[in-house]
């Protein structure tokens, strides 16, 4: 190979035209770019972030507006639980009961007299029970010696009892005139403050029951016997009970506590009551119970004024607002839940459309314009040019506010936004560019090619077009690049503010917006530092990338 | 010279009056339910005219129920007056609320434009003097990053920095929560310790262009014929660069600054905004958001009365510093 090479050079003239690499100006252009190492890294991360913006979108699962929700524990209010502060009455469905018995019941125990008459002339009697638990009983005065001197009147006066049998009769004593009356009783109804739950819910309870199972609790017995059938009592504490049926399985439980789910639909089961009662009476803050389906949830219990309120923790789909960086969202998630990543990329795509477009339209507008001005000179320049001249005047960043607060008022939609964006900043920024290319070829037009172009009579729009505008492509290149940086900063800057591109649709500017919230700013960082250092690099590159070309096309400035 | 100033100054007029056109153009292309909903609010207020009498009234002052071509021929006689109405949002006079907001403006501005020229062209010439040295890359790249770095990213890393990591500085504000109760010193040493962190970002982000234009420039002087002469005669470096290369960019120099000494009136709308200090920036952007067409029209209106100044002092500065320009 080496040898072939050095053969052929050797048959090569002094002055052999393929000596001498001979470049084209374009080409020697295109070589000094690529020597500028800055110029390389510019073009490095614009290809990155094109690809970044257009082939990421493609690839990334996840829309722009896509909305990520997410399950969190929340606590929940439960039920809630309260000592029974009311008296219940549980009546005798078979006793001809007075409709004052409750009111004169109640008015008797808070008087704490045991015998009281009701409206229709009759008398009630209160035997006490253990706690607040009283049976009443429908009394008649009686006169019966005998009865007042037996073993039984004896033995419950001795236990400070007010009631006892005796022969198969129920009687009762009053001693509050100071003279002991005696009265014949008959059963009505028991008042206590204690619930009953039954653990079917088809189980009604009989007045016997009641007064049985408030009997044993108050004897302190174990069994008792209702409607014919055997219970056991199992007591836990002093106001409450288990009652098991006479196969051992539950039955009921009783409660001095009123315990009531505060969600809609729930029946509380009587173990979980008793579980709260439980909890409640050990001073615990929390407890763990498993539901008939088998789930095993942990219960918090909070007490405020004596009202106990039970909670848990429950699963909720909620927006997943500004997630961290995760697996499956690289970057986090925004205010609204969409993933950052994904907007990035969209956001991309705007903010670099938005940038080339605007650009392209002020190259057309500046050309056509500076060539004009600048070719004909004259009256013709002059109006030209003071419309350029005005044009420049009008400050531009107002201008964008005040045009974006009208499309707000009008409520343009994003895509509108979008367009209109672009149309105004064009409209703006081709100024510069007709003012470079009029000096140019106002420059240009007196040289000798120009005369020899008239001279060959080639047209007017063929001497514009095709021999001046290409002497001024390098500077409108350099010009152009630089250009669609301070394009992107102005929309970031617009967007930012919130009256350029707007929700749905995504920019990198409106997406640092969030850290308007200076908890956003403080706190998820994730949000706005990724959009700044995507506009930095892109606005950067840019900026390399011009630097580099206008080396390149002006060599005369290097070395 | 006098003619030249003389003919600058009748096209300035000329161009006055069409961009102000555009811009009551553009104003009245504002809904004109905002005046509507503007005389709704008036006539709320305790003690107030009626609705139907404000809205005349704010329709008549400035035109808006006429065409547009005479409805700007009113606004404009009057405003040739220098009566520009009074401000909707702020209910006074536009002009009284523009004197209280400008000086902030102005310390902010001129903060920013002494750092800059403090600190941009000693770099600038520095990175000329070893082209393509380690110091001229890397203040190229600082330039170049100050011109495209975003200045609301910018002035949000500083917030995060200063103000909430580090606690230096307050976010938001030109004066502190203790403001009323210091000494006066005490209260000029608080709005200037607000001013730190707009003037930072103010500088940042402008220092790039002066960087860049200081080195150009030197670099086009250093390799003219007589620095070669001066290093030929054997001068020392020193006195070739800061007495015959620096004295010839000054040109150039004194030409761009002096042609942006007007805009250090204009207020920095986004950094004023970013850093919510009351000047006449901020207060724009607020009145552009609300609709407050007699300030925001005056505010455009000085806005460009500063940039065709700004050119009219660049031009006359280019003939008085360059004699050579004087001749032509």
């Amino acid at each position: 190979m080496a040898n072939e090479e050095n053969t052929k050079a050797d048959t090569m003239k002094l002055d052999d035209t393929q000596r001498v690499k001979v470049l084209s100006p374009s080409a020697l252009v295109l070589k000094r770019f690529f020597r500028n190492k800055l110029a390389i890294v510019g073009m490095v991360i614009i290809i990155a972030m094109f690809l970044f913006a257009f082939v990421g979108g493609m690839v990334i699962p996840y829309g722009q507006s896509q909305v990520f929700y997410t399950t969190e524990e929340m606590k929940k209010d439960y039920a809630g639980a309260t000592y029974i502060n009311d008296y219940m009455m549980y009546e005798d469905k078979e006793a001809e009961v007075p409709g004052d018995l409750y009111s004169k019941a109640i008015l008797a125990i808070t008087k704490k007299q045991s015998v009281v008459e009701t409206r229709n002339g009759g008398s009630l009697a209160l035997r006490p029970l253990t706690g607040d638990s009283y049976l009443v009983y429908g009394a008649d005065e009686t006169k019966n010696p005998r009865a007042m001197k037996s073993a039984e009147h004896k033995a419950a006066v001795e236990s400070g009892e007010n009631y006892f049998e005796y022969d198969g009769t129920a009687y009762m004593v009053d001693s509050a005139t100071g003279k002991e009356l005696l009265y014949n009783v008959t059963e009505m109804a028991v008042i206590c403050k204690l619930s009953f739950t039954p653990y079917n819910p088809d189980i009604a309870f009989s007045y016997e029951f009641y007064k049985n199972a408030l009997l044993a609790m108050s004897g302190g017995g174990k069994d008792f016997e209702a409607d014919g059938a055997a219970y056991t009592l199992g007591m836990e504490g002093e106001e409450a009970a288990m009652v098991y049926a006479a196969d051992g399985s539950d039955y009921a439980y009783i409660s001095n506590m009123n315990i009531n789910s505060v969600v809609g639909g729930v029946n509380l089961a009587p173990d979980f009551k008793e579980m709260v009662a439980y909890a409640i009476r050990e001073g615990k803050d929390s407890f763990e119970y498993t539901d008939a389906a088998g789930e095993t949830d942990t219960y918090l219990l909070s007490e405020k004024t004596g009202q106990y309120l039970i909670s848990r923790n429950q699963e909720t789909r909620v927006i997943d607002t500004y997630s961290s960086p995760s697996k499956e969202h690289w970057l986090g998630t925004d205010a609204n839940g969409m993933d950052l990543l994904a907007r990035l990329m969209y956001g991309g795509r705007i903010s670099l459309l938005i940038g080339f477009v605007v650009v392209i339209i002020e190259v057309i507008i500046g050309v056509i314009v500076g060539g004009t001005a600048g070719y004909f000179g004259g009256w013709v320049d002059n109006i030209l040019m003071r419309v350029v001249d005005v044009i420049y005047c009008i400050p531009s960043m107002p201008l964008y506010l005040i045009l974006g607060s009208i499309m707000d008022h009008y409520r343009a939609s994003p895509t509108v936004r979008i367009y209109m964006l672009c149309v105004v900043m064009s409209i703006i920024g081709w100024v510069g560019i007709a003012r470079i290319v009029r000096g140019q070829i106002l420059s240009l037009r007196e040289q000798e090619f120009m005369v020899a172009a008239e001279a060959l009579g080639i047209s007017v729009g063929r001497r514009i077009f095709k021999h001046l505008i290409p002497n001024v492509v390098p500077q409108l290149i350099v010009f152009a690049t630089m250009g669609l940086g301070d394009v992107i900063l102005a929309e970031a800057a617009l967007s930012f503010l919130g009256l350029g591109i707007k929700y749905p649709a995504a920019s990198w500017g409106s997406i640092i917006n969030a850290v308007n919230d200076s908890y956003v700013m403080t706190n998820y960082l994730f949000v706005w530092v990724p959009a700044g250092f995507l506009i930095l690099l892109t606005v950067l590159a840019f900026n390399f990338i011009g630097d580099g070309l206008r080396d390149a096309f002006d060599p005369k400035m290097k070395r | 010279m006098k003619k030249f100033v003389v003919k600058r100054l009748l096209i300035s007029i000329v161009l006055l009056f069409f961009v102000s056109m555009i811009i009551y153009g553009i104003m009245r292309c504002m809904p004109a339910s905002f005046v509507e909903t503007k005389a709704m609010e008036l006539s709320q207020k305790p003690g107030a005219k009626s609705y139907d009498e404000w809205l005349a009234q704010l329709n008549a002052s400035y035109g808006l129920d006429d065409s547009i071509v005479k409805g700007y021929l009113t606004w404009a006689s009057k405003a040739v007056r220098g009566q520009f109405g009074d401000s909707w949002n702020y209910n006074q006079p536009v002009l009284q609320k523009f004197s209280s907001v400008i000086w902030y403006s102005f310390a902010l501005g001129l903060a920013a434009f002494l750092l800059e020229i403090i600190i941009a062209i000693p770099a600038g010439v520095a990175a000329a003097k070893k082209q393509y040295s380690l110091t001229d890359y890397s203040i190229t790249v600082i330039a170049l990053i100050g011109i495209s770095l975003p200045s609301f990213f910018f002035a949000t890393i500083l917030k995060w920095i200063f103000a909430i990591k580090l606690n230096w500085l307050d976010l938001y504000g030109i004066v502190g929560r203790m403001h009323q109760q210091m000494s006066p010193a005490g209260q000029i040493l608080d709005m200037a310790k607000h001013m730190i962190m707009p003037v930072a970002t103010l500088t940042i982000v402008n220092i790039g262009a002066l960087m860049r234009y200081t080195r150009t420039n030197m670099l086009e002087v250093l390799n003219s014929d007589y620095i070669r002469t001066a290093r030929a005669k054997g001068l020392p470096e020193k006195k070739v660069i800061n007495h015959h290369a620096f004295r010839n960019i000054l040109i150039p120099i004194i030409t761009l600054l002096g042609g942006t000494l007007p805009s250090l009136f204009g207020g920095a709308l986004l950094t004023e905004t970013l850093f919510q200090i009351p000047g006449i920036g901020y207060t724009s952007y607020q009145c552009i958001v609300l609709g407050d067409i007699p300030f925001v029209m005056f505010y455009m209106l000085f806005s460009a009365v500063l940039i065709l100044t700004g050119n009219l002092i660049a031009d006359i500065l280019y003939a008085v510093v360059d004699p050579r320009v004087r001749v032509n």
